[in-house]
């Protein structure tokens, strides 16, 4: 289920960052409704949780986030239940449909900051503008800098150079491309998607591609930690694709590879791990 | 002569359908190849038949219900189709097979439901009470649908209609011999029901005084080609004008009896899906596009072709 | 029972569900093979309840209908099509349509499911299409015919059923006189050539009395009068039951009906 709405996030078209509203300078955020799984983990990050006073029904991380009032869908926000929380200020998801939401409350006074973070890049950016809304200024920075040295450090290359389809959705095959936070992730693993040459977040290919295009590994996500292969990978026409033919996924969990996070470090280091612990076979 | 032609296209579309495609494989080795025989090859028999079954079922529907606009989806299979597979995706129903299942389940039901209604009017489903029952049936299981979704996860929905849109990905071995064992019942009832149904286009009254029992052979006629459709949808999600556009083709090229329009539908419509397909798997590769799309594309210039007919005759 | 006999309605009374009253109540009516027998009566006299009863749309809640001493409803569908041809009063082309093609259809209830035609189908067709002197039409659309063409394509589908009783449900409405004395001059000599034992309802009593063997005069579901047009075109009668007073005069040995002014 839960990937679900990953796939949602990891779809919609990631562009051009854009932030507005919260003037800086404004005495710091008090009653903060956080209505992106991403930005809903920043705000913990920046140790600004006690301040978070409604979240989405998707906002699972951190455990403590839970605690939290739900507010229901962060996409399609109802605008009466963020009200209702009396927030100080809102934090929405840049889409059509949340920059509709975004004028309504405007409209009721409520401050609001449309934020798009779907590349790594904007995990800094967001870190230290968040930072500066909820009087955290010092704790956005730092996380900024993780991110921003994680950028800049050079990449180690695996020795084998596991090559990589991510796929977040198996009828109608849909694979993740070069515009998301995914690819960035592998890519600074030392591993390549092989899918990196499509320029949008993700895209239906078929599986005569996938099969064509013969990677190492099948990467997903999943909520639970069971290792098992997905259900699909049973399927006679997805036994064309080497990797799954020889039950080669990699299981990621969720909850630290599905949005763009403070923690990608750690992603990183848990994507180097698996692979370095499990080595490719010899090519035949 | 029509049949040759007709063969020969249906040849070129499975050719050009089993040697094209996203991965290049060199014309020497494409017998030895999975990506011919587990991949191309079970696709383009599976969008054969699922193309031919839309035809076939499309032909004999707008006989039945008396409209030349009828399609198969129109009486509410695609709803009921959909509720399934959300249905299944809410209830966290796992397994391989489970949405295939579960949209054939749910267009089960739908076609029950329209059935009973339809028998509102009288043993004899009159076509009118079918046609409006049908759209009934669809826009209430689309209101469940949106219901379930809202209450679960917004995000299910587009799920279940990214596969309910997923066209022939899915297809393998499994889902050809599964199509293949099921579908030449139906397309058997319908063809035995060829006669009655050239009847039924003249209206009840005459169709009953030229023998036919109307109120059997409209039952057997909807309840096979709502099968068909059912399992069309169950494999292939919906894939829209192939069962509208076919009939009519068909009509123009072999005239209006059934015993000759119900193969001409099933054939014509197999090389249309193959070629749909075919092109929506190369047209922007790597990536695919929704074959439902590519058969809209390709079927409303048509079909605005034969409005124009239609109207300057 | 008389071998010439092919129809048969004994005293069939019939009521529609929900109707205050019966649609047709204790009426009789044999007609025999080379008869040609004409149903006349005012809108809502039972003429199409009783065609209905008499082809077993419906069975009659009292008295019997037999076709060949079998009772209509119990006749399969595609058997009685074998020995009855209809030409009903309205029907509707779906798609378009050929004349020999729509002629072919009569041959269906000879046909299985699966049978070919045959070549006895095709003489058939052609024999029929003959008959109704449609033959050079053969190759037109449907839709091209003018109304009188029609109906003589359709009384050829109905031949080509090679029955043994026509009945034809208000063939003559909206044709001009021309077409309308043609199609009675066909049916008469169908009758005549063939043998054929015919049921036709119509509201032209005149032609009806000129052309038929017999007439039956139906009012409000029962038979006020049946017998030869002199017997029952007597004037009270017909003034009875239409309601409206009128002439007698006499043709070719046939009463004819001149309705008259109420106000002269």
């Amino acid at each position: 289920m839960r990937r679900c709405a990953q796939l949602l996030v990891l779809l919609a078209l990631a562009c051009r960052p854009a932030e507005r509203g919260a003037s800086t300078g404004a005495a710091p955020a008090r009653r903060i409704v956080s209505l992106a799984p991403s930005l809903t983990e920043l705000l913990f990050a920046l140790g600004a949780g006690p301040q978070v006073v409604g979240r989405t029904a998707y906002c699972l991380y951190p455990p403590a986030a839970r605690a939290v009032p739900s507010v229901g869908d962060g996409l399609n926000p109802s605008v009466e239940a963020i009200a209702a929380r009396h927030p100080d200020l809102v934090l929405l998801y840049r889409s059509p449909q949340t920059e509709t939401a975004a004028r309504q409350l405007d409209a009721l006074g409520i401050p609001t900051m449309l934020l798009k973070d779907d590349r790594m890049e904007d995990v800094a950016r967001t870190a230290r503008l968040l930072g500066r809304a909820t009087g955290r200024a010092a704790a956005g920075d730092s996380i900024a800098r993780v991110i921003d040295s994680l950028l800049a450090a050079p990449v180690l290359p695996t020795p084998t150079r596991a090559r990589i389809a991510f796929v977040v959705w198996d009828a109608p095959p849909i694979v993740i491309g070069s515009g998301s936070y995914l690819d960035e992730l592998v890519a600074m693993a030392g591993a390549e998607n092989v899918f990196h040459d499509l320029h949008t977040p993700s895209a239906t290919v078929s599986l005569e591609t996938i099969a064509s295009r013969d990677p190492d590994w099948i990467a997903i996500l999943r909520d639970s930690l069971n290792a098992q292969p997905p259900a699909w990978a049973g399927r006679r026409e997805w036994r064309t694709v080497r990797a799954v033919r020889e039950g080669r996924f990699l299981i990621l969990p969720a909850e630290l590879f599905g949005q763009p996070s403070p923690r990608a470090p750690e992603a990183v280091a848990f994507l180097e791990n698996l692979l370095n612990h499990s080595p490719l076979p010899a090519p035949q | 002569m029509k049949w040759l032609v007709l063969s020969l296209a249906l040849l070129a579309a499975l050719l050009a359908a089993v040697t094209l495609g996203p991965a290049t494989v060199p014309a020497g080795q494409l017998f030895r190849s999975a990506i011919f025989w587990d991949l191309r090859l079970p696709r383009a028999l599976l969008a054969l038949l699922v193309g031919g079954s839309l035809g076939a079922a499309g032909a004999s529907l707008q006989s039945l219900v008396r409209n030349p606009l009828a399609d198969p989806f129109l009486l509410g299979l695609s709803g009921g189709a959909g509720l399934g597979a959300v249905l299944a995706i809410a209830l966290h129903l796992g397994g391989a097979w489970t949405l295939p299942l579960a949209a054939f389940a749910g267009a089960l039901l739908a076609l029950g439901l329209v059935f009973r209604l339809g028998l509102v009017g009288g043993s004899a489903l009159d076509p009118r009470v079918l046609l409006l029952g049908g759209v009934a049936v669809g826009a209430f299981c689309g209101a469940v649908t949106t219901a379930v979704v809202s209450l679960a996860e917004a995000s299910a929905l587009r799920n279940a209609y990214l596969w309910l849109w997923g066209g022939l990905s899915g297809a393998s071995w499994d889902t050809v011999t599964l199509v293949a064992v099921y579908v030449p019942l139906p397309l058997v009832v319908l063809l035995a029901a060829a006669r009655p149904l050239d009847l039924l286009t003249l209206g009840e009254e005459p169709a009953r005084y030229l023998g036919t029992d109307v109120a059997v052979t409209r039952r057997r006629v909807y309840l096979a080609a709502s099968l068909l459709t059912a399992a069309a949808v169950a494999v292939a999600g919906v894939i829209g004008f192939v069962g509208l556009i076919v009939p009519h083709l068909g009509r123009a090229l072999f005239g209006g009896r059934h015993r000759a329009l119900l193969p001409a539908s099933f054939l014509a419509g197999g090389i249309l899906l193959l070629l749909a397909d075919t092109l929506a798997r190369t047209a922007v590769a790597p990536r695919e596009l929704p074959v439902g799309v590519v058969t809209a594309l390709v079927g409303v210039p048509l079909f605005v072709l034969l409005l124009r007919r239609w109207t300057a005759a | 029972m008389d071998r010439g006999l092919i129809l048969e309605v004994r005293d069939a009374s019939f009521r529609y569900a929900g109707a205050a009253r019966d649609a047709i109540a204790g009426v009789s009516l044999a007609v025999s093979a080379g008869e040609f027998v004409a149903l006349l009566g005012p809108n809502g006299s039972g003429k199409t309840t009783l065609v209905r009863l008499a082809l077993g749309l419906h069975d009659p809640h009292a008295g019997s209908a037999a076709i060949l001493g079998r009772a209509a409803g119990q006749w399969p569908r595609g058997a009685l099509a074998r020995v009855v041809g209809v030409v009903s009063q309205r029907e509707d082309n779906l798609f378009p349509q050929r004349v020999r093609e729509t002629v072919r259809l009569g041959r269906y209830p000879h046909l299985g499911p699966w049978a070919r035609e045959r070549d006895e189908d095709r003489a058939a067709v052609e024999r029929a299409l003959e008959r109704c002197d449609v033959a050079g039409l053969a190759d037109r659309w449907l839709w091209t015919l003018s109304g009188g063409e029609y109906q003589r394509v359709r009384i050829a589908r109905a031949l080509a059923q090679e029955p043994r009783l026509l009945v034809l449900d208000e063939p003559t409405a909206s044709l001009d006189l021309r077409h309308e004395m043609e199609l009675f001059e066909l049916v008469r000599g169908l009758v005549d050539g063939s043998g054929l034992a015919t049921v036709l309802v119509t509201h032209d009593v005149n032609l009806a009395a000129r052309f038929a063997d017999r007439l039956v005069l139906l009012a409000e579901g029962s038979v006020r009068a049946a017998g030869t047009p002199a017997d029952v075109l007597r004037r009270d009668v017909v003034e009875a039951v239409f309601g409206w007073p009128l002439a007698v005069s006499s043709f070719d040995d046939r009463p004819q009906l001149t309705p008259l002014r109420r106000q002269p």
